[in-house]
């Protein structure tokens, strides 16, 4: 599966993104399974809301992180994504 | 004590084996051969404190087995407390006594996945391994799984009576709508190290096994994801301890004992200490069972100045244990042992066994026999 632009994406279900106090990290947990995230991955798994596209999920961090070019990055993570279905895209 | 003098890591698995009861038999069953001497469960009151301070520690991933979690009749009431706490849920069942009215109450007690068991892909062999006539059930069961909106586990362990039906498993699988398929090739731990000679694949129906599997990864990509287990007897190098002893996995027996892995109970002089006297901090952090094979201190050779220590820790010390005497031993199954020889030797013994002789069951009457 590789990334569509005009397709909003989300977390497949049975995924779940989730804050840890106590190792003050973003995880992605699913069945039997638990990946510790990076705080930009974390950020853009935060925005595949179900709603938002690539374009909008490249504007609302560059907005929210003040900053421009990010979007070569958030592709290829969410390439990444796409693979380990992490997520998923739907129409 | 050995280890290293920083803090360890925290645990972020918690393994809640609820009961040793259990309706099936499967004679590869990984519970201690004596189990029917501990049937002393924690009640539902000191499981709640087990999950708490488990979680509180950061323990994120749970699962509930046993035995068969579903005898338990204060599941409903783990689940839903477990995911007020914030933990993901899995449910580690054999399917045999679930209903689609329990199937519902778990989900809304917040039960996050299921895996189910099954041990073949015919219903002969599947209730003979199990013991029990449940394959049918299984099967209904599975498919009210996914009729629920839960992620699907299905998980088959092979061995020499079901290994030539690989692709019939994986068909079955495919069939029933499983998200992901656990083909593990059994471990000989508890029942399954004793019934080992009748259990044994021999090399050549591993290698068909794993031209399957690899056929279907390719196939299903992206639709159902496959993990074969590799059988570490096979494989020369051995698997990697856990994560770490001591650095992730937390298990829980039904009585209350504390155990880095779910086989340490069998290791001798380990003291591993009870939850019903002290607090999981106090156990992770302090108990001399999860600061044992912490670090390399421990290490002996070959395993101390082999490259390779930070990757696999020496192997399994349970293994190690078992077939050597002593836990502390590399890993037989480890190429570069002095007693790697077992290992082979076992494979060899397996390979001249008659598929006449019995296998031992794992139930209460046999268990008293150990
Ligand atoms: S010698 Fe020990 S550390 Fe090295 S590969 Fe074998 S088991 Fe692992
Ligand atoms: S010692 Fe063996 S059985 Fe125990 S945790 Fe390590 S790998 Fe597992």
């Amino acid at each position: 599966m590789s990334l569509v632009t005009d397709q909003a994406l989300h977390l497949v279900p049975g995924y779940r993104l989730q804050w840890e106090k106590a190792q003050d990290m973003f995880v992605l947990l699913y069945p039997e399974g638990l990946i510790e995230l990076n705080q930009s991955s974390a950020e853009i798994l935060q925005v595949c809301d179900g709603a938002n596209k690539l374009a909008d999920i490249v504007q609302t961090l560059e907005t929210k992180f003040e900053t421009t070019g990010l979007e070569n990055d958030i592709i290829n993570f969410l390439n990444i994504a796409l693979e380990n279905g992490w997520i998923t895209q739907s129409a | 004590m050995a280890g290293s003098l920083k803090a360890p890591s925290p645990p972020r698995w918690l393994l809640a084996e609820l009961t040793y009861a259990c309706p099936l038999q499967c004679p590869y069953c990984s519970n201690p051969l004596d189990y029917a001497n501990f049937s002393d469960e924690l009640n539902t009151e000191e499981w709640k404190r087990v999950l708490k301070q488990s979680r509180d520690m950061g323990a994120v991933q749970l699962g509930f087995s046993g035995g068969e979690p579903l005898v338990r009749k204060d599941l409903v009431e783990l689940v839903d407390y477990s995911h007020e706490l914030g933990y993901y849920t899995n449910l580690i069942t054999s399917g045999y006594n679930m209903d689609e009215a329990k199937i519902i109450e778990l989900k809304e007690a917040g039960l996050d996945h299921i895996q189910i068991s099954l041990q073949a892909s015919s219903q002969e062999l599947n209730d003979f391994i199990a013991g029990a006539e449940s394959f049918e059930h299984k099967k209904v069961v599975a498919k009210l799984i996914k009729k629920h909106g839960y992620p699907m586990v299905l998980c088959v362990v092979l061995h020499r009576q079901n290994i030539h039906q690989m692709k019939d498993i994986l068909e079955m699988a495919i069939e029933l709508g499983a998200d992901f398929v656990e083909l593990a090739n059994t471990q000989y731990y508890g029942w399954a190290h004793h019934n080992r000679d009748q259990l044994m694949p021999t090399q050549e129906q591993l290698n068909t096994a794993e031209a399957i599997a690899n056929e279907y990864q390719e196939s299903q990509k992206g639709k159902m994801k496959i993990y074969y287990v590799v059988p570490d007897f096979f494989e020369g190098r051995p698997k990697a301890c856990m994560n770490g002893w001591g650095t992730t996995f937390l298990t829980i027996a039904p009585d209350g004992l504390a155990l880095p892995c779910h086989s340490a109970r069998q290791l001798p002089n380990f003291d591993c200490p009870s939850v019903r006297d002290h607090s999981i901090s106090e156990i992770w952090n302090e108990s001399k069972a999860f600061n044992y094979f912490r670090g390399d201190d421990w290490m002996k050779e070959p395993c101390r100045s082999c490259p390779d220590k930070d990757k696999d820790f020496g192997g399994c010390h349970c293994q190690a244990f078992l077939l050597t005497g002593d836990a502390a031993n590399a890993d037989p199954v480890c190429n570069l042992s002095p007693q790697h020889h077992l290992v082979t030797d076992a494979i060899d013994q397996a390979a001249a066994t008659s598929s006449e002789k019995p296998l031992v069951f794992r139930n209460s009457k046999n268990s008293k026999t150990f």
